[in-house]
């Protein structure tokens, strides 16, 4: 017989034997058919919302003359997970807390670019940034409850900020929103530090909510907690993101694959340099297929 | 490097795989053999190996399970496991076919046989067993550039199918051989075109391994492209 009969001499005969290979198959259905694939995948900016709830272009942050961050480009969908990985002080953190102007209060600490919520550039002159922070909420890392009681953790932002309606009905739903309400509907009138480290983080979180953000921001809310409160947390996303726009900093790479629609990879090529956003895309992408190799050694663990 | 443990895990996986495709290999090259030199003898020392592979396909699966439960693999990692999985299934079916043709060498010893038909069959599996060294060779080496040409060679294997039912189904003046042994024939034609199947699949669970894309997409895109860029 012909030792080597099949291989192609040329792309076109390739192209032929393509498709009379399929033809083949027509008339042979053992093989099973394949799914198509995307053949690209998409643009994070076009994931199925669609709409943008933040953009970021050519941010740049600093502390004194260190730049910590720089030029970094993000379309945050409305609606949606964004998580943000990376090693340890790549700027995650900091990026994040440029997102509703707590970066600068950190003395000498500034940002440049632009930031867009809505119509709104939030770095602009006119912009104030008490409004812009009672847009977009922050939950910190540590839990860190006002000295009042667990009802007035919930409605003092509020309450400040101008709320008209039902104080009750505002602070139920919050806690609700947050897990918290089965948990705490009998001793709403005791202190907020009375709690648990993972319900006091769920109040942050109620608290939070209550001013009724378009965004929240959340900088590793689960890294002190114990597995269920982390579980419990994590299964108030998927209903926050049914009325906000989230974007979450972790260091828990299994919790951005499980929470997040879009993962975003912060990393530093070399020491001393500011953090990029290296890869940003969907999360099923980033932990099935990343396109870059520092992607994959970060989360397959084989940073180093 | 971190994750040192999990790291000789999959490589240990990787050569538990590769060992088993090496042996089924053997007994296809045996299966071979014992067509070209009608050597039943060849073909039933292979009786039996059913069992072999298939415990030795349940092992590997259930540390593929095991490595995912513990080690929560994503990525490169991920899509290892996953193909491990998916090429472990074809070798091991392979496995079995092979089986089948060599109980039918065994049952068949002696009988009459049509000699166009007999040649038929003996090309077939030459090619089944060159398509399935090629696809486990291009799984070995991550070699995807040769998977999307074993992908067009299954063409040869439809192209022999056909003749050789052909034969099967017009047998010559001089009669075609044994009722027996043309039955048995119409089985191994067959068995063999699955073997052939199975080592090109194997071939492009390669691309998949390599690139996350499926072989199905990646032949469209190539079919699809500007040659005028190349």
């Amino acid at each position: 017989m012909n030792e080597d009969p099949s291989r192609p001499e040329n792309p076109e005969e390739n192209r032929e034997s393509m498709e009379s290979q399929k033809k083949a198959r027509e008339r042979n259905p053992i093989t099973r058919p394949v799914r198509e694939n995307k053949g690209q995948s998409p643009k994070p900016s076009q994931g199925d919302s669609g709409v943008v709830g933040m953009s970021v272009k050519g941010l740049n942050a600093y502390y004194g003359s260190f730049k910590a961050v720089t030029d970094v480009d993000m379309e945050i969908q409305a609606n949606k997970v964004t998580a943000l990985i990376g090693p340890s002080g790549c700027g995650k953190s900091t990026y994040i807390r440029c997102l509703n102007r707590m970066h600068e209060v950190i003395s000498g600490a500034y940002a440049e670019g632009k930031v867009t919520l809505g119509d709104q550039d939030i770095y602009a002159k006119d912009s104030d940034p008490v409004v812009i922070r009672r847009r977009v909420g922050m939950v910190f890392q540590k839990p860190n409850p006002f000295s009042k009681s667990i009802y007035d953790n919930v409605a003092w932002g509020a309450k400040i900020n101008g709320f008209r309606g039902n104080v009750d009905e505002l602070v139920e739903r919050s806690l609700r929103q947050a897990a918290l309400w089965d948990e705490v509907k009998d001793r709403l009138k005791e202190s907020g530090f009375g709690l648990s480290g993972g319900q006091q983080q769920r109040l942050c979180i109620a608290r939070t909510l209550a001013v009724e953000p378009e965004v929240i921001l959340m900088d590793e809310p689960a890294s002190a907690l114990d597995p269920v409160s982390t579980q419990k947390i994590e299964d108030t996303m998927d209903d926050l993101k049914k009325s906000y726009t989230v974007v979450i900093v972790t260091h828990n790479m299994q919790q951005a694959a499980r929470i997040s629609d879009f993962t975003g990879f912060f990393y530093i090529e070399n020491q001393g340099d500011p953090g990029r956003l290296w890869e940003f895309d969907e999360t099923e992408k980033m932990f099935s297929n990343p396109e870059r190799k520092e992607t994959e050694d970060y989360v397959t663990g084989r940073f180093g | 490097m971190p994750r040192e443990t999990f790291q000789q895990e999959l490589d240990t996986l990787l050569s538990d795989v590769l060992d088993l495709g090496g042996e089924v290999e053997s007994t296809l090259e045996n299966m071979v053999r014992a067509m070209e030199e009608r050597e039943a003898a060849l073909a039933e020392k292979e009786l039996g190996v059913d069992m072999r592979y298939k415990a030795r396909g349940a092992e590997i699966d259930e540390e593929c399970m095991i490595l995912q439960a513990r080690q929560a693999p994503v990525a490169r990692d991920l899509r290892l496991i996953y193909t491990i999985q998916a090429v472990t299934n074809h070798l091991v079916r392979s496995g079995t076919l092979t089986e089948h043709i060599c109980h039918a060498l065994v049952d068949t010893d002696g009988c009459e046989r049509d000699v166009d038909l007999e040649a038929a069959l003996i090309e077939m599996a030459r090619t089944a067993r060159r398509l399935f060294h090629e696809g486990l060779d291009i799984f070995r080496n991550r070699d995807i550039d040769r998977a999307r040409d074993l992908q067009a060679a299954d063409d040869k294997v439809d192209l022999l199918y056909s003749e050789a039912m052909n034969l099967i189904a017009n047998p010559s003046e001089d009669g075609g051989g044994a009722p027996e042994w043309r039955m048995r024939a119409a089985l191994v034609v067959h068995y063999l075109e699955r073997i052939a199947d199975h080592g090109v699949d194997i071939g492009g669970r390669t691309v998949f391994l390599v690139t996350g894309e499926r072989i199905a997409s990646a032949m469209q895109q190539y079919i699809n492209r500007d040659l005028h860029e190349e």
